[in-house]
C-alpha cells in the first residue's frame, strides 16, 4: 500500500501542501500502522498510542510547509513527530504512576524462553533507546531514514541502533547488527 | 547469532508489545484533520507576537493590581451540590481505563472539576485555538486547545437533557441526543485566536453534537448533547494546552 501510495503522493502533496486535509489524510494512511507501532513500543500503551499518532497527525498537518515538499523525508519526518508526540506525552505528570510492572508480559514456555529474555531487555531499555531499534529492526527504515527521524547524521543513527542493541545483547558484534 | 534471527527476534518481541491498531485509527485521525483549520501562513508568527506583547501588557497590570489577584491553581468549580437532573446515586461510579494512566471515569458528579496544584501562575486569559472532536474505543473526546495558556477554571457539569442557554442572548438551544455536559471555561476567549466551527454535528455514539453557548466576557461555554446520561472525565495536557473531555461510549 505505501508504495502505491508512493506513486499518487507528488500530486497528493501538491494538494495537501495547498490545505486539502483529506489529501493529506491520504498521504498519511499508509504511515500510520507503523506510526502506531512506533508509539505502541514506546509508551507500552495501546490506547494512548492510538492517541498520541492522532495528535501527532495534526501537528503534522500544520507543520507541513516545514517538509517543503520533500516526499523522500515525509515517512521519517513524520515518524519523528510522532516519536516526539510520545516523549511530550511521557512526561505528563499523570503518566509519571505508569509503570512497567503494568505492561503485558505473557509468561515464557519452554521454547520461548529467548524471547522473554529479550522482552524483559527491551522494558528496561528507556523509551528513547527503544526507538532506533524499532525504526530500523520493525519498521524496516534505512539507516539514512533512521538519522532523519533521529535528527543526527547516519553514522550516529547506526551508533545508536548499535548501543541500544549491544544492552539487548551483550555478545552482539557490530557486523552481526548491521 | 545473525542479524536475520536478532531482527527476527526482535520483530517478534515488538509484535508482541504493539499488536494493531484498531481499524478505527484512520477516521480517528482524518476527523481530527477535518476539524482543523488550514494551516496559517507567515503572517501568524506577527498574530502571536502582538498577541504576547498584549499578554505582558496585560500581565504587568494584572500582577500589579492586588484586586485582581486570582489563585494559581485551577479550582473546583462552586456548584459542588448535585444537580437536580443529574442522575442520582448515593456512590459515585467511576471507571478508570485500565492500564492508560488517565483520570478515571465520573457517572453522577455533578460536577466534575479539573484541577491542577501544579500549575505556575497563569496569565488572566487563555485563547481557544482549535476544538476538534474525535470518536475512540471506549469513549469519545472534545478536545479544545490553547495557544498560549489554561483557564483559570473550569467545571464540568452534566444535565439531563441536551438544551442549554446560550449567554448573553439568553435564547435557549437544543443540540442532538438525549442528555448533556455543560463545559464552562473561565478565563477563556474563543474569539481572537479561533476562527472554526462552533457546532460539531458528530453523530459518535455518546458525543452527538458540541456548540458552543457562550463567549462572552472572559467565559467560554460548549454544550455537549450526548445521546444519553454516562460517565465523563475531563483533563488537562500540555504542548500545547488542551482541556480533553472524554465520554464514555459502550463501545
Amino acid at each position: 500500500m505505501f508504495a502505491a501510495v508512493m506513486e499518487q503522493r507528488p500530486q497528493l502533496m501538491v494538494s495537501a501542501t495547498a490545505g486539502d486535509a483529506e489529501s493529506f489524510a491520504a498521504l498519511i494512511e499508509p504511515l500510520l500502522n507503523p506510526a502506531y507501532r512506533l508509539a505502541a513500543v514506546m509508551l507500552a500503551d495501546r490506547s494512548l498510542a492510538e492517541d498520541a499518532v492522532q495528535e501527532a497527525s495534526v501537528k503534522a498537518w500544520r507543520k507541513l510547509r516545514q517538509l517543503r515538499g520533500d516526499l523522500k523525508s515525509l515517512r521519517p519526518w513524520f515518524l519523528s513527530i510522532v516519536a516526539n508526540e510520545c516523549r511530550m506525552a511521557k512526561r505528563q505528570r499523570w503518566w509519571s504512576v505508569l509503570k512497567l510492572a503494568d505492561m503485558p508480559t505473557s509468561s515464557p514456555g519452554p521454547d520461548r524462553a529467548g524471547s522473554s529474555d529479550l522482552h524483559e531487555a527491551l522494558l528496561r531499555l528507556m523509551p528513547d533507546e527503544r526507538l532506533p531499534l524499532v525504526l530500523h529492526f520493525y519498521l524496516d527504515l534505512p539507516i539514512d531514514e533512521v538519522a532523519l527521524a533521529l535528527h543526527v547524521s547516519p553514522s550516529a543513527a547506526k551508533s545508536r541502533i548499535y548501543r541500544a542493541a549491544k544492552r539487548l545483547r551483550s555478545d552482539l558484534t557490530q557486523e552481526e547488527v548491521f | 547469532m545473525t542479524n536475520e534471527n536478532f531482527k527476527r527476534e526482535l520483530g517478534s518481541v515488538f509484535d508482541e508489545m504493539a499488536g494493531s491498531p484498531s481499524s478505527a485509527l484512520p477516521d480517528r485521525v482524518r476527523s481530527s484533520l477535518a476539524n482543523v483549520p488550514e494551516q496559517r501562513g507567515p503572517y501568524w508568527i506577527a498574530g502571536v507576537a502582538a498577541t504576547l506583547i498584549a499578554l505582558v501588557v496585560i500581565g504587568v497590570l494584572f500582577v500589579g493590581n492586588p484586586l485582581n489577584h486570582q489563585p494559581n491553581k485551577i479550582i473546583p468549580g462552586a456548584g459542588s451540590s448535585p444537580s437536580p437532573s443529574a442522575p442520582a446515586s448515593p456512590n459515585p461510579s467511576a471507571s478508570a481505563t485500565p492500564g492508560s494512566g488517565l483520570p478515571a471515569f465520573v457517572c453522577n458528579s455533578s460536577t466534575g472539576l479539573v484541577t491542577d496544584t501544579t500549575t505556575p501562575p497563569q496569565p488572566p486569559v487563555a485563547f481557544v485555538d482549535q476544538v476538534r472532536t474525535g470518536a475512540n474505543a471506549g469513549y469519545d473526546r472534545l478536545t479544545i486547545e490553547f495557544n498560549n495558556t489554561q483557564p483559570s477554571q473550569v467545571d464540568v457539569t452534566p444535565q439531563s437533557t441536551a438544551m442549554f442557554t446560550k449567554s448573553p442572548s439568553g435564547q435557549s438551544v437544543t443540540l442532538a441526543g438525549n442528555a448533556g455536559v455543560l463545559v464552562t471555561m473561565k478565563g477563556a476567549d474563543e474569539h481572537t485566536a479561533y476562527s472554526g466551527s462552533t457546532d460539531f454535528k458528530t453523530g459518535y455514539a455518546a458525543l452527538v453534537e458540541a456548540q458552543q453557548v457562550q463567549d462572552y466576557e472572559g467565559t467560554v461555554q460548549w454544550g455537549l448533547g450526548l445521546s444519553a446520561s454516562g460517565c465523563y472525565r475531563a483533563f488537562f495536557l500540555t504542548s500545547p494546552y488542551r482541556l480533553v473531555i472524554d465520554i464514555q461510549s459502550g463501545s
